[in-house]
């Protein structure tokens, strides 16, 4: 059944990449409709299936294609079908060919390349195969980041995402070429107890890790993450990201893990969420803030997954299986509520045309659906309850306490990573006030602001979807359970499928009640208002009779005590310029937090690197009478060294 | 009751005979009646987080052990949700500040929102010292066996933490009318009504949950027979109060950029309890 289904899906997939460019509502009929039969093929492995294996009678390039499809794969497939699925419907309206006539055909047909290539990325089991796919939908995302290239802005995060990518692909070269090479075949399969591998994982979880934004080997996302249309971005924030942590779980399940790597991973996962959240707050560009929150939950996801190796590693304590249950559930709902919000944030700019947050503001009045749908993943990426989000915090709050009261290897890390992570939690909490209060609350603070408007149902459709998926994920967490249980026995065979624990079915309980009288309170506190009566008046601003918009906090205020604390890595540079004297013509205030990561330590590095090829280059120049002196140079060293050879 | 209590210390202490301990029950029949004033740029969720936060704060006080008698809603991971519904609490009441586009209230919900990262800091350690002590994730269950080795500095820890999340001198003054000095009273500005009855019953309500925790983190009480602990109990929660009232008499506010220190400091008292319990714990 797994493989008729996936048939359909690929022929529906070779349809939507001839349609692309001319029959834009064949093209989204016959994606939807791959994409669910891919999503309805990983459903069926989730939920108890067998997993799916194919290998064909003939070779491409050399090697027979090797598909399979177990519960790891499939939870991943199906969180590429759901964000897939919603950001194609998204882009009809965002994207439509009469706005764009030249790049919305293009930007279909790339679409499809990408979808389809992380899909072959997920089924791949042959090295030579995942190499060619990986490499295919780098450079799909690549043209789709810059769809829009007239502006410059847009153009350098390309250049960069590409330039960063290649760097991570030079390193998965290395790696599977190493693998090959030693195991003797492309093939990929279980090989944990070859223990003379464990050095190549090394080289995987720096190409793997710079995909999925690991801090420090995040600097392309930001950028790249904020430039491109935010359909693009949905995708590329909620799914491909997301690759990166598949490859990185697929291989740590199937090869051996140095415990060091294991250690690093836990340290770069605390680093990423602390650090990533607080670049984050410095922010004022709406989308840079949401890509910046994407290293901080990848930092999340980590630090779970960093954990189950460590108890892996010393002989499968009972927390490791919280720890990577967390990580796994983790994946999902970041893909959910982080696609919701880049969504929400594509709408905001449609209706304003700025991702300014200091330009915005009061937009609950024009668009009520975007703003509810923005807070509630504003709410579920802050980690509360009853929401998706604080389930996996949870499981992976659980698995720390454990870890740490457990006093074995783990603790000595458990007991920062609490505290960290819950600082992390109080973070990301504030930083959303910021966000919700500054775009959507109060009075609007530009023109463009004020006259905001609604999107259509083929924008504002897929937001209530992801919403509601968030919503359930978090209402009823135990039907989640065997799914994640399935793909964590997938990774590591020795966890056992078991039913959902029961400290699970209470929260869910406590998360069903909490939301039932929460509205009811909501309700009958209103009713209340209502009956006493409800006046509306201006702003008691302490006195001032006619508060303005410009009067209202603005978002660098307003985060301006957290940076103060982060100073040391964040460097916010200011542009103050005081009133002087009697009657003060002008003064302004701008205070920015630049790419700090990226213009103080990789731009060094990258100028000598440049520095010593240019250096190199010198020694190509033309000239063919220096070129025979090489040659000679050359044979007479080589005779030397052969006569050297030759009297030993 | 509690606040009452508090401003009948600062009373005697400042030699006046202050307002009767009900005062604020008064106070939330008065505004129970009065109609509510709203900011023409607040939508509805100005008034509807303040319920939402409300009913997070109830559900945190649910979750609290009273005494020998666990809580009837206790599961294991309970300490967790604990400090994430008064996430919640902060999160509904940030924005519901943030709805009137009022720069002093922005002002407020940015300090709330800055110092409570501490201040959670603070909070969690002091649960893992609880939970490293007695080896479980349940507030019902850490809080049994206290009084470890580093009680005294986790009720020290713990006490700072009540002065910040319950907006005490000397991290804000419940009391003053210079807005741009305050954290949560500058908050609810905007409110009045039955929604300011409701914030007023929520703060109380999370001054007596943060006594609570306090005192029964550091009182062995489910070893005593019920009515000796529910005294025991109600008597600490009571000098809990006083010595709130106490501080609040004796100290001055502190400059705002004195307060991440204070609660840093706090965080390092809880730390070390957690170092001590640990070590305690491993021998």
């Amino acid at each position: 059944m797994i493989a008729t289904l996936l048939a359909f899906a690929a022929a529906c997939a070779l349809v939507a990449h001839l349609s692309a460019t001319w029959a834009p509502r064949v093209w989204r009929l016959v994606t939807m409709a791959a994409l669910g039969g891919l999503l309805t093929a990983s459903l069926a492995v989730l939920c108890g299936g067998e997993a799916w294996e194919w290998r064909s009678a003939w070779a491409l390039g050399g090697e027979p294609i090797h598909l399979r499809l177990d519960a790891l794969s499939a939870f991943f497939a199906a969180l590429l079908a759901v964000v897939g699925g919603a950001s194609t419907i998204y882009s009809g309206s965002y994207w439509p060919d009469a706005k764009h006539p030249r790049s919305a055909p293009a930007g279909r047909l790339w679409w499809s390349v990408l979808l389809a290539s992380l899909a072959v990325v997920l089924l791949q089991s042959n090295g030579l195969h995942f190499l060619i796919a990986w490499e295919l939908f780098t450079l799909a995302a690549y043209f789709l980041i810059t769809l829009d290239r007239r502006t410059r802005e847009v153009r350098a995060a390309g250049w960069l995402y590409l330039a960063a990518s290649h760097v991570g692909t030079l390193c998965l070269f290395a790696f599977f070429a190493l693998l090959a090479a030693r195991v003797g075949e492309w093939d990929l399969g279980p090989l944990r107890d070859r223990a003379d591998l464990a050095p190549l994982f090394w080289l995987a979880l720096a190409g793997f890790g710079l995909k999925a934004g690991i801090f420090p080997l995040h600097v392309w996302l930001p950028s790249a993450h904020a430039n491109a249309p935010s359909h693009v971005s949905a995708m590329l924030s909620g799914v491909t990201i997301k690759i990166g942590v598949y490859a990185l779980l697929r291989f740590s399940g199937w090869l051996p893990v140095p415990e060091a790597a294991a250690w690093t991973i836990v340290a770069a996962g605390l680093a990423s969420a602390v650090l990533g959240v607080a670049f984050a707050l410095g922010q004022h560009d709406l989308k840079r803030l949401l890509a910046y929150h994407s290293v901080e939950n990848i930092g999340i996801i980590l630090i779970g997954f960093g954990f189950a190796l460590i108890a892996s590693a010393h002989g499968g304590a009972a927390w490791g299986r919280l720890a990577i249950a967390a990580a796994l559930l983790h994946v999902w709902n970041h893909g959910l509520f982080k696609s919701l919000l880049f969504l929400g944030a594509g709408s905001v700019l449609h209706a304003t045309g700025t991702r300014e947050m200091s330009r915005l503001g009061g937009l609950w009045r024009a668009m009520p659906w975007t703003t509810a749908c923005f807070v509630l993943g504003a709410a579920a990426i802050s980690g509360l309850p009853p929401l998706n989000g604080f389930v996996s915090e949870w499981l992976l709050f659980l698995g720390l306490f454990d870890a740490a009261s457990a006093h074995g290897a783990g603790s000595w890390a458990a007991l920062p990573g609490a505290v960290l992570l819950g600082m992390t939690g109080a973070l990301a909490l504030a930083c959303f006030v910021k966000v919700c209060g500054v775009v959507f609350l109060g009075l609007p603070r530009s023109a463009p602001a004020a006259r905001a408007h609604e999107p259509g149902w083929g924008m504002r459709g897929p937001m209530v979807a992801l919403g509601a998926a968030c919503v359930a994920i978090g209402l009823a967490p135990a039907w989640f359970y065997s799914p994640v249980a399935r793909a964590a026995a997938a990774w590591d065979p020795a966890l056992i499928v078991g039913p959902a624990p029961a400290p699970l079915l209470a929260l869910g309980a406590f998360h069903l009640a909490l939301a039932g009288i929460g509205i009811a309170a909501a309700a009958a506190l209103w009713r209340w208002v209502r009956r006493t009566g409800l006046r509306r008046a201006v702003t008691w601003d302490c006195g001032y009779s006619l508060p303005t918009p410009r009067m209202q906090y603005t978002a660098g205020s307003f985060a301006a005590i957290v940076t103060s604390w982060f100073a040391w890595i964040l460097r916010p540079a200011r542009h103050a310029l005081a009133p002087e004297g009697l009657f003060p013509a002008r003064a302004s205030h701008a205070v920015h937090t630049p790419e700090t990561v990226l213009e103080k330590w990789i731009a060094p590095a990258a100028r000598v690197v440049m520095e010593i090829s240019s250096a190199v280059r010198r020694l190509q120049h033309g000239r063919v009478q220096a070129y025979l002196f090489y040659l000679v140079v050359g044979i007479v060293l080589v005779t030397l060294a052969a006569f050297a050879g030759g009297a030993r | 009751m509690l606040p009452g209590i508090i401003n009948r210390v600062k009373a005697r202490v400042a030699g006046r005979s202050g307002p009767p301990l009900l005062q604020l029950y008064h106070d939330l029949a008065r505004l129970g009646r009065k109609g509510v004033v709203m900011s023409m740029a607040a939508s509805p969720g100005h008034i509807l987080g303040v319920a939402v936060a409300w009913v997070a704060t109830a559900g945190a006080a649910l979750l609290l052990p009273l005494g020998p008698w666990a809580s009837p809603l206790a599961f294991r991971g309970d300490a967790i949700l604990f400090v994430y519904l008064l996430a919640l609490a902060r999160f509904c009441t940030a924005l519901a500040a943030l709805e009137t586009g009022s720069a002093f209230e922005g002002m407020g919900a940015a300090r709330e929102v800055s110092y409570a990262i501490l201040a959670e800091a603070a909070v969690i350690t002091g649960l893992l010292t609880l939970g490293v002590q007695s080896a479980s994730v349940s507030l019902s269950e850490m809080l049994i066996p206290s009084a470890g080795p580093g009680t005294t500095l986790l009720a020290l820890g713990f006490f700072v933490v009540l002065l910040a999340e319950n907006c005490r001198v000397p991290f804000d003054d419940p009391n003053t009318h210079l807005e741009l000095t305050m954290i949560h009273e500058v908050m609810v500005l905007d409110h009045s009504g039955p929604p300011l009855a409701v914030i007023l019953h929520g703060a109380s309500l999370k001054l007596l949950l943060f006594s609570l925790l306090l005192v029964q983190a550091v009182l062995p009480l489910s070893a005593w027979p019920w009515p000796a602990a529910i005294g025991a109990l109600a008597v600490s929660v009571l000098a809990v109060a006083a010595a709130v009232g106490l501080t609040e008499s004796l100290s001055a506010r502190l400059a705002f950029s004195r307060v991440p220190m204070m609660l840093t400091t706090a965080f390092l008292l809880c730390l070390f309890a957690l170092l001590v319990a640990w070590q305690g714990g491993a021998a």
